[in-house]
Order: structure tokens, then sequence, then C-alpha cells
């Protein structure tokens, strides 16, 4: 039988790894890879929970096709602000890309005191 | 269900090792694009068909493609050679004074020659700081799942329909739901899209607006920088284009 703590486990170990990924790696664009696992991360247990939700229909109020429904669009605002970020962090990088000629996180050190 | 969810959750704890482990940004896109679909078999497994496609579309179709360009772009090398001068970078410095020279050289000189049998040749070496903080992170995360209440852990029986007019679920049966179009099933896309555009509609024009600031935000910075200061001009991009 399928229990929401071993789904909420999955998604508490892909959001660690991505933190494992962000603090140990110096390339950009690995950091924000890193970035995108952790939001899926959130999203699994955004899904996971509007699931939950939805299973308790005993006429309790937010048990509506919206409240049961509005973990999956939060699911959808998540990702599209993802994609956003992603197309900006992407944009900075290149940026830095050419001015420094590497994707090391150390070298956008500019406002180093 | 539960048979595709653990496939899914193999798959996607493989495809998280693959993405922080490997070398090559290269293989670690391919983690990152496995670990994302392996997350939409998740969502179907928790009948949210919608979000499975959503997923697929947006992560594994825009996103991946969108880091693959990046990394052509880019050097696809990580980790240690970056081709930087090593006095340059911030960790470099912070090497310098933790670790002894004789010790660092001794360390380089045992890379230097990696054994081409060795498979563990493509990983990254493990961080153990950062290794310290994830695992405390997940321990603290496991530990409030564990506080879960009883009456959210459990998965019940999903309501035969929604209806649509209504929004309360409807106490109909199986073939009542099938035959009346009013009645919406959970998790398909006209149950996502009512809530959508009757629940949050704000936020929908909202993200959209974010969506075109972004795009706006992504061609400013990614455009080649002009040397003049006015406006973005053509003679300053073919003198550019001349010199390269």
């Amino acid at each position: 039988m399928l229990e929401p703590k071993i789904v909420l486990f999955l998604a508490a170990f892909l959001f660690s790894a991505g933190v494992y990924g962000v603090l140990s790696r110096r390339h950009l664009i690995m950091l924000l890879m890193s970035l995108e696992l952790m939001l899926n991360a959130v999203n699994i247990v955004l899904v996971t929970f509007s699931r939950v939700w939805a299973g308790r229909w005993s006429g309790a109020e937010g048990t509506g096709l919206i409240g049961a429904h509005s973990g999956q669009f939060f699911t959808l605002m998540v990702m599209a602000v993802a994609a956003a970020e992603v197309g900006i962090g992407l944009a900075i990088i290149v940026a830095i890309y050419r001015r420094k000629h590497t994707a090391d996180a150390d070298a956008a050190a500019d406002l180093k005191g | 269900m539960e048979f595709l969810f653990f496939i899914s959750a193999i798959v996607a704890i493989a495809g998280t090792f693959l993405l922080v482990a490997h070398k090559h940004a290269i293989y670690s896109l391919l983690g990152l694009l496995l670990a994302l679909t392996a997350s939409a078999g998740v969502f179907l497994a928790l009948d949210a068909p919608f979000i499975a496609v959503s997923q697929i579309l947006i992560y594994a179709g825009a996103l991946a493609v969108m880091f693959l360009f990046v990394l052509m772009f880019t050097d696809t090398r990580t980790g240690e050679d970056t081709g930087l001068p090593k006095a340059v970078t911030a960790r470099a410095t912070f090497d310098e004074a933790l670790l002894r020279p004789k010790k660092r050289k001794k360390k380089k000189d045992k890379d230097k020659e990696p054994s081409k049998l060795n498979p563990l040749r493509f990983l990254v070496p493990i961080n153990p700081m950062a290794l310290v903080i994830s695992l405390c992170l997940l321990v603290c995360a496991t530990f409030a799942i564990g506080q879960l209440p009883d009456d959210l852990s459990r998965f019940d029986n999903l309501p035969n329909a929604y209806d649509g007019t209504l929004m309360t679920p409807a106490s109909v049966t199986p073939e009542e739901a099938a035959a009346n179009q009013n009645y919406l099933e959970f998790g398909s896309t006209e149950a996502v899209s009512r809530t959508i555009f009757e629940g949050f509609p704000l936020a929908f024009e909202v993200v959209s607006l974010l969506i075109f600031a972004a795009l706006l935000g992504a061609v400013l910075l990614a455009r080649r920088h002009l040397a003049g200061t006015g406006m973005p001009g053509t003679q300053d991009v073919g003198k550019e284009s001349e010199h390269a």
C-alpha cells in the first residue's frame, strides 16, 4: 500500500540531493540543474498533499473541485517560475562566460570586497 | 499505482546520483532528465495525469534543451580544471590556507594518473561539508515526515466525480459520472483548468506577466555586449562581427 510518507521521503531525498549538488559543485550550470531538482521535489510534495486532500471528501470545507486541485495548480505555478528562473539564469551564465571565459562560480567575484 | 511509483522512485534516485556525482555536465544533464521524467511517473501514480504531461513537456522538453544549448556554448568540464588560474578562485585561497602545500601536491600527483579501468574516475570527489549539511537536512525532513498526523498519512479513495457547477464532490456512481459530462474526474485536464480559471485567475495572469518579463530579461542579458552607449545599434554589431 502506497503511503504519503514514502512519497514525501522520496521528495525529501531529492531535495537533499539538490542541496548537496548546489553546495558541492562549482560549475554554474550544475548549480542551476540542482536547483531544478529541488523545485521538482517541492512539486512532488504539493501533488502528494493534493491527492491526500482529495481523498478526504466527507463534506469538509475545501474538498470541492478547487480545493482538491489547488495543489496541482501550485505545481503548475512552480513549473512556470522554474522555467522563468532557468531562462534568466542561463542568460546570466552566458553573459558571465563571455566576460570571464569560464562558467566557474568562483570567477564571478567582482563585487567581492 | 504502487508498482509505477516504486519504479519511478528508483529511476529518479538513480538519475539524482548521476546528476550529483558525474564529472561531465552532459551526463549530469542526462541524470536530471531521468529524474524529472521519473517524477512525471510519480505524478501519474498520484492521479495527476495533467501535471505529469506538463512535467514532461516543460522540464524534459523545454528546460533540458535550454540546458543543452548553454552547455554547448560553455565548456562542459566541471570540477577542478576549469582553465582558471588557481590563484583567482576563492576556493584556491581557501585550499592554500587550510592544506599544507606538500599534501596538496601529493594529492595532485595522484590525480594526474587515474587508472583507465577505474569506473570511479568519472565521479567528482565527495565534498564532506556539503554531504554533512544535506544529510542533516534529510534527517530533519525525515523526522518532520514522521510527525505527519494520522489522518493525513493515507491515500483515501477518490470521489467518483466532481460536480463542475457546484464545486463539490458529487456522490454518484462511476457509471453516472461517465455518462454525465458535468461530472469531472480528479486530475483531469478540465478539472485542473477549471481550478486555474475559476479559482486562481489572477495568479495565472501574473505568471504570464512573469514569464514575459523573464523572456525580455533573458534576451537583454544574453545579448552580445555593445560598445556604443545608445540604442542597440546595428553599427556596433557589425563592427563586433568583423573582429570576430
